[in-house]
């Protein structure tokens, strides 16, 4: 099969986070650990070419999945294997969507990652393999990833055996009883001590790793975000009121207080009486300012970005999350504050 | 109307009287023999009949047959303690007091629906064959379908109100039809905590919406809102103590018929080796104090009568998990194995997350499938209720693809349905 | 708050109220701007802070 390798800047060699703008672009024949991974794929099997993007601009470019799917097929491409993206966030996330993206366009596609990685949460629709958790496994990560690339390949399915992670898709069936006759069921199985019996897994907290502290909060750039659906008066960028499919961003220059009747919350989850009464009980932007103005902090960011949070599905949510993080570093900006309904 | 309750000294406990109806048609004279049902058109129309309803119009629908309901509102099980009801539907028919004692006659296999357009009524479609038939309680039964408009200025809630008593009014004389007839079966419904000593005893707690017009569920004929957790008799809900006026979320509705013949009390009873000991009907508010407050109070409740362990059900979507997730880990917290059934939500591909809240300590989830699925329904002859289905604009009777959502009671979280999930490939 | 503390928010600043979490109406304007501003002081010492897992930087009773 012609291979197409998606990796993020850094496994490209083009650069490290300072790189992690650079946009789309395709090279000719494997790159960096593509050349292991073309090695271990085997003759059958031929990395004709590598597609890059810098994790930031992945991150805040919803079309650059699509724009790389289109130039790999231009290549002939029959299968796409994106990663190993280990824990970073921002290339899991970018894998993911090109590997859904090159499914959905009707090329086999596969991605690897570490089992913690966001990305996950977003890869419905195409098969993820588990990677390790650093790049200090790479090597192995790729055998396994070469390994099920081989079996999509040829046609096979993948399971947990071949390392298979992600979002299982539950589907319905019919059981040969009623749900009330099964909780009666489940009701005997719990006094008779089992504690594990279920027809619905538990979600798992999430793991989070903590960014490292700031030094001083005087030297600090700060940004402000919400998820309690702030908005200019009118809301003239439509943010949903209920199950948000994106964010909105605004100036806050000129602003030294968020004003009622300039601002207001469009938060279809609680009353808002409160909130454009006092929209600074929503984005504390009065306080914000003074703490500027002291030197308590170095500078409030230019900008507010906010999305509603009611009903937001989770991946969406984590994508908010993964782009705002990526469009705040772009900025400079060393903490923000999140307020939230 | 008005007749009294029986009373056997201060015992209770409920006898059942079945009566099967295998066919319905509409004639003359509203009569049951021999499994045969036939309605009054007449009759039906002048007890439906209200200022705020026009073009009254009735249809049967049978099971197998090519007929799709599509708007349906409300369904209800006929039945009746005495001409005229003797109880029944307290504060609807009769008068607002308890009821679930003596002898009550049902029509099993016939119920009465309301179907047609209501404001924040989500289109529920009903499909009495094909491959959406199995989904629904409602296509196994018998329907006398009614179907309505409004009549000039006339007021949503009126005509929303005059429809219930229309439906438990017909209910109830269709049921009366049966009285003199033999049934064909008796089921005794003996009073929870008569049994034997010494099995666990376990409490349904059932879960009623109560978000205002449209969206709410009474009790005894009132709302729950507000209200704290109460308990009652299970052998009440024969006697239709509780009568739903929510119409939002197809698939997830609990009607009237299903609250009557509530599947998770009915499937504890037919166990010998459990007790069931308790039914406990709680609000579903929408602010969180209130929503900890009933769960809590719930959990106390069960803990203070000696349950071992509670079934939970709900009405509504992500926001109604919350209450059962906040009831499930409180129950726990008491030493009380805590069950809950929950619809999932994971998407068209199902791949996510299965719930919008789930408990975080208890864990035993009962799935009735993902509501997000697609169907293939076929096109059929015959639609009743609306003549559109607008969710996808496209005439009632073509063929439509919908999300198991919209499939009248196909998820109900009363346990009726044998719809689940499990992990594919 | 149990949802911050759920999906891993490593810090996290308890408020007074879903539908106002940076004000409270039972304050005086006055009052309520000098809350609002502890608050964000609080979040400075916050993000200042190393931590490991979710942290609860409180001193409110809140919810």
């Amino acid at each position: 099969m012609r291979v197409v390798h998606y990796l993020n800047q850094f496994f490209a060699g083009v650069g490290g986070e300072d790189a992690a703008g650079t946009g789309p672009e395709l090279r000719d024949g494997p790159v960096g650990p593509g050349r292991k991974l073309a090695a271990l794929l085997g003759d059958e099997h031929e990395i004709v070419a590598t597609a890059v993007c810098g994790d930031d601009h992945a991150a805040t470019h919803a079309d650059f999945a699509a724009a790389l799917v289109e130039q790999a097929r231009a290549r002939g491409a029959e299968l796409l294997i994106a990663g190993p993206a280990f824990t970073s966030g921002r290339y899991g996330l970018a894998c993911a969507r090109i590997a859904t993206a090159a499914a959905e366009a009707g090329l086999p596609a596969l991605a690897a990652m570490h089992p913690d990685n966001p990305g996950l949460a977003e890869a419905a629709g195409t098969s993820v393999i588990e990677s390790a958790e650093t790049a200090r496994g790479m090597g192995p990560s790729l055998e396994r990833l070469a390994a099920a690339a081989r079996k999509v390949a040829s046609g096979e399915e993948l399971s947990i055996q071949d390392g298979r992670v992600g979002p299982v898709p539950r589907a319905n069936r019919m059981a040969e009883r009623s749900a009330a006759v099964r909780a009666v069921d489940l009701v005997v199985a719990r006094l008779g001590g089992d504690r594990e019996a279920t027809e619905i897994p538990l979600p798992a907290f999430d793991q989070v790793t903590p960014a490292a502290p700031i030094a001083d909060p005087a030297d600090a750039l700060l940004a402000l975000l919400t998820e309690g659906g702030f908005v200019p008066v009118g809301n003239p960028d439509r943010l949903e009121s209920a199950r948000a499919t994106k964010w909105i961003r605004h100036s806050l220059d000129g602003h030294d207080s968020a004003e009622a009747g300039t601002f207001e919350s469009v938060h279809g989850g609680f009353s808002t009486q409160w909130a454009n009464a006092e929209p600074n009980r929503i984005l504390p932007l009065d306080a914000a300012r003074e703490l500027e103005r002291e030197g308590a902090i170095g500078g409030l960011h230019n900008e507010y970005f906010a999305t509603t949070g009611n009903g937001t599905t989770v991946a969406d949510a984590r994508r908010f999350g993964v782009e705002w993080a990526a469009e705040l570093r772009q900025a400079g900006i060393q903490a923000a504050i999140l307020t939230a309904t | 109307m008005g007749a009294t309750t029986q009373r056997e000294g201060s015992g209770g406990g409920l006898r059942r009287l079945v009566h099967e109806v295998r066919e319905l048609a509409l004639g003359e004279q509203t009569s049951y023999a021999s499994g045969r049902l036939t309605v009054s058109l007449q009759a039906a129309r002048a007890l439906v009949a209200d200022p705020a309803l026009a073009a009254v119009r009735l249809a049967c629908a049978a099971p197998d047959e090519l007929v799709r309901i599509v708007g349906a509102l409300d369904a209800v099980q006929p039945c009746t303690k005495g001409p005229g009801g003797g109880g029944v539907f307290p504060g609807f028919v009769g008068p607002a007091l308890p009821p679930g004692r003596g002898e009550t006659h049902v029509l099993r296999g016939a119920a009465v629906l309301a179907a047609g357009y209501l404001p924040r009524a989500q289109e529920a479609v009903i499909d009495m064959s094909g491959p959406a038939a199995p989904l629904s309680p409602l296509a196994t039964t018998q329907n006398l379908v009614i179907e309505f408009e409004r009549a000039d200025g006339a007021s949503w809630e009126d005509v929303e109100a005059a429809l219930r008593r229309g439906l438990l009014r017909v209910a109830v004389h269709l049921a009366d039809a049966a009285l003199e007839a033999e049934p064909d079966a008796v089921e005794v419904l003996p009073e929870p905590d008569a049994g034997p000593a010494g099995l666990p005893r376990v409490a349904v707690v059932t879960n009623l919406q109560t978000q205002g017009k449209f969206k709410d569920v009474f009790v005894y004929g009132r709302s729950m809102s507000g209200g704290l957790p109460t308990v009652i008799s299970p052998n009440e809900l024969d006697d239709g103590a509780v009568v739903s006026g929510q119409y939002g979320h197809p698939a997830l509705k609990n009607p009237t018929y299903l609250h009557q013949t509530h599947p998770v009390v009915a499937a504890l009873r037919a166990r010998d080796d459990l007790c069931l000991a308790a039914l406990v009907l709680c609000p579903e508010p929408v602010e969180q104090g209130a929503k900890e407050l009933v769960s809590a109070h719930a959990a106390r409740l069960c803990a203070g009568l000696g349950i071992d362990a509670a079934i939970l059900t709900k009405e509504g979507g992500g926001n109604a998990d919350a209450d059962v997730a906040l009831k499930m880990d409180l129950l726990e917290e008491e030493g009380i194995a805590a069950v809950g059934i929950f619809a999932e939500m994971a998407g068209r591909d199902g791949t996510g997350p299965p719930l919008v809240v789930a408990p975080t300590r208890a864990t035993a989830m009962v799935s009735v499938g993902n509501y997000d699925e697609r169907l293939s329904l076929p096109a059929c002859e015959r639609a009743l209720g609306r003549d559109r289905v607008a969710l996808l604009d496209r005439p009632a009777t073509d063929a439509l693809e919908l999300p198991a959502a919209a499939i009248y009671s196909a998820l109900s979280p009363l346990g009726w349905g044998r719809l689940t999930c499990h992990e594919a490939a | 708050m149990s949802i911050a503390l759920r999906v891993g928010a490593p810090r996290i600043v308890p408020t007074r109220g879903i539908p106002y979490p940076t004000g409270d109406p039972e304050l005086s304007p006055e009052q309520e701007r000098a809350w609002r501003r502890q608050l964000l002081e609080r979040a400075l010492h916050a993000v200042a802070t190393p931590v490991s897992e979710p942290t609860v930087f409180g001193g409110d009773p809140v919810e």
